[in-house]
């Protein structure tokens, strides 16, 4: 009862929010529940399965460049679904194969991958000689900032409800160990493909409504790998286990961007880079983890 | 037919060859020794290429004798990275090793990020370039810069004598005899802690020595290394992770296919291309060309 509540209050608040502050801080409160989106979904593949991706960018890019093609062709409530299932399908290609290679070989494959999408895109757009397209006409700031709002409970209970499953049970013993899972029944390729497709529906929204709040579609920025890494950044920040670290990571990422990004974008990329260092070394559990220690009491 | 016997292109594919072979050498060395796939490499080769760039800019003096500045600098920042980070997190549990290693690549990741930012934040992040060396040279219907020739000289020269070093001294042996047997080196007597200090010192050393090189011909910016340390994944994957001679059948067949490649469709493909092999070695056969250990 307890969580669903908190997903009513967040929904409510939510809701109020467009009403209660200007632009600037609506705009901060979409960057949010962009990252809240992102992140949750992260969590629910590399968080639970120890699959590290480091190409999120990918889905957010191809759902962006969906929404780039379709704009004007179709309404935007077929679009944006349209552009998470085409995240997705790429999720589905890419699954199998790519789930096979492990470790440190399976996080730099995925960004080679993602990498390799945004060249493919970028050629693709040179050869139609576009230099970018503009998206004229989109919905206001309220609407996307609901859709958002919408898309972030969706993640968020996703990986709640995921890590409570049976399927979360699943994807968690492979994290600690594949090979047993295996043996006692569990179909572990099926199910972590299965992680991969789900982690990649909510990025691939996620970029097609962000595209329309940037009015510009240009694959070097919606591919970029720095939104990949700061995926990565703000769920080991938060602790990538459970629900509540994505939450508290994306609010320390966004507090941190309003302070530094706009003055000092290197002396924040730097302190992105040392946080991600402090929390692997030092707390890899993460902020939600080490408070969830202390309500607890200490150990036994 | 006739391309692929163009002189020009092999030329081009040895000297870009010859560079990936020095930047992989240091990866592999890391990579072998501690199973750490140290992904801020490329930006070591880009802080040596601005101990070139400024030696040249500000003391007029040349890449051939700043290059060991270069390699000192980027040595030491092998000593601190090491002293700093790796031995924490070698010493730091009884964790899977799998999971230490995904998180030594987060390290990693987040270690190139803070260079390049600290380089930008430091030089400003415009292309920087300085002429040395760019008088063309021509023999038998090839022309070729200057420059690329020396660079050729040197990766070679160093190549091998990386190659002897292996082969013959103590300390060489002992990397290797860590790279092939982690646990009977121990019992031999090689300190392992000692070794893989050495291991990060010459491995970063070899990168500020590549960059030294590369900033005779290419523009350097605080984003230039990331490239090469793509390259070095490839060249040292194709090569077989561990395998320092197969690193270099590795690097010339990766310049082959970027030359190559570059000069049938169009230089936009590069990228493409490179990770393109990237991918699909890593897929099909991340053991490597020449076998060796299985990946898992």
């Amino acid at each position: 009862m307890k969580p669903a509540a908190a997903l009513i209050a967040a929904l409510g608040l939510g809701l109020a929010y467009p009403f209660l502050v200007g632009d600037y801080l609506l705009g901060v409160g979409l960057s949010f529940l962009m990252w809240v989106s992102l992140a949750q979904s992260w969590v629910l593949l590399s968080g639970l399965t120890g699959y590290i991706s480091l190409g999120h960018a990918v889905f957010y890019g191809l759902g962006a460049y969906v929404m780039a093609l379709l704009w004007t062709q179709v309404s935007l409530w077929v679009a944006i679904p349209l552009a998470g299932l085409a995240a997705g399908l790429l999720a589905l290609v890419l699954g199998y194969p790519c789930l096979r290679v492990r470790g440190p070989y399976f996080v730099i494959l995925t960004f080679g991958i993602a990498e390799f999408v945004k060249y493919i895109v970028v050629a693709i757009e040179a050869g139609l000689g576009k230099s970018g397209r503009l998206l004229f006409g989109g919905p206001s700031l309220e609407t996307l900032f609901t859709i958002m709002l919408v898309l972030a409970l969706t993640a968020t209970a996703a990986t709640y409800l995921t890590r409570r499953s049976r399927f979360g049970v699943a994807l968690r013993a492979i994290r600690e160990e594949e090979t047993a899972s295996e043996t006692i029944g569990i179909s572990v390729g099926q199910v972590k493909a299965l992680a991969f497709v789900a982690s990649a529906l909510i990025p691939g929204m996620v970029g097609a409504v962000m595209v329309l709040r940037s009015t510009y579609f240009e694959p070097l920025q919606v591919f970029n790998p720095f939104l990949s890494f700061t995926i990565v950044t703000m769920a080991i920040i938060g602790g990538s286990d459970d629900a509540p670290g994505p939450l508290l990571g994306a609010l320390f990422l966004v507090g941190l961007t309003e302070l530094l990004w706009a003055s000092a974008p290197q002396v924040y990329m730097i302190l992105l880079g040392l946080l991600l260092i402090g929390f692997v070394l030092f707390l890899p559990e993460g902020l939600a983890g080490r408070l969830l220690r202390f309500s607890r009491g200490p150990a036994p | 037919m006739e391309i692929i016997l163009s002189g020009q292109l092999v030329l081009a594919t040895l000297v870009l060859g010859s560079v990936y072979a020095l930047v992989a050498m240091g990866l592999n060395l890391i990579y072998g020794t501690m199973r750490l796939l140290n992904v801020a490499h490329g930006e070591i080769l880009m802080i040596g290429a601005y101990v070139a760039y400024w030696a040249f800019t500000l003391l007029q003096i040349g890449p051939l004798i700043s290059l060991f500045g270069a390699m000192a600098l980027t040595g030491g920042l092998g000593w601190a990275v090491y002293r700093f980070l790796v031995r924490g997190l070698l010493a730091g549990s009884g964790e899977i090793v799998q999971r230490i290693e995904a998180n030594s690549l987060l390290i990693f990741f987040g270690l190139s990020i803070i260079l390049q930012n600290l380089i930008s934040l430091a030089f400003t992040a415009n292309e920087r370039a300085y002429p040395y060396l760019d008088q063309v040279i021509r023999f038998g219907g090839i022309s070729i810069g200057a420059d690329r020739l020396v660079i050729l000289g040197i990766s070679l020269t160093v190549s091998l004598i990386a190659i002897l070093f292996f082969r013959y001294s103590m300390t060489g042996l002992a990397m290797r005899a860590l790279i092939e047997q982690r646990e009977a080196a121990a019992l031999v007597g090689i300190e392992r802690d000692r070794v893989s200090l050495l291991v990060f010192i010459l491995g970063f050393a070899l990168a500020g020595l590549a960059g030294a090189l590369i900033s005779m011909t290419e523009q350097i910016s605080p984003f230039s290394g990331f490239p090469f340390t793509i390259a070095a994944f490839v060249v040292i994957i194709l090569g077989g992770l561990g395998n320092l001679y197969g690193g270099l059948l590795g690097a010339f067949l990766l310049a082959g296919i970027e030359v190559y490649g570059v000069a049938l469709t169009s230089s936009a493909y590069r990228s493409i291309l490179v990770y393109g092999v990237f991918i699909a070695v890593l897929l099909w056969r991340p053991q490597g060309l020449l076998g060796g250990k299985r990946i898992s």
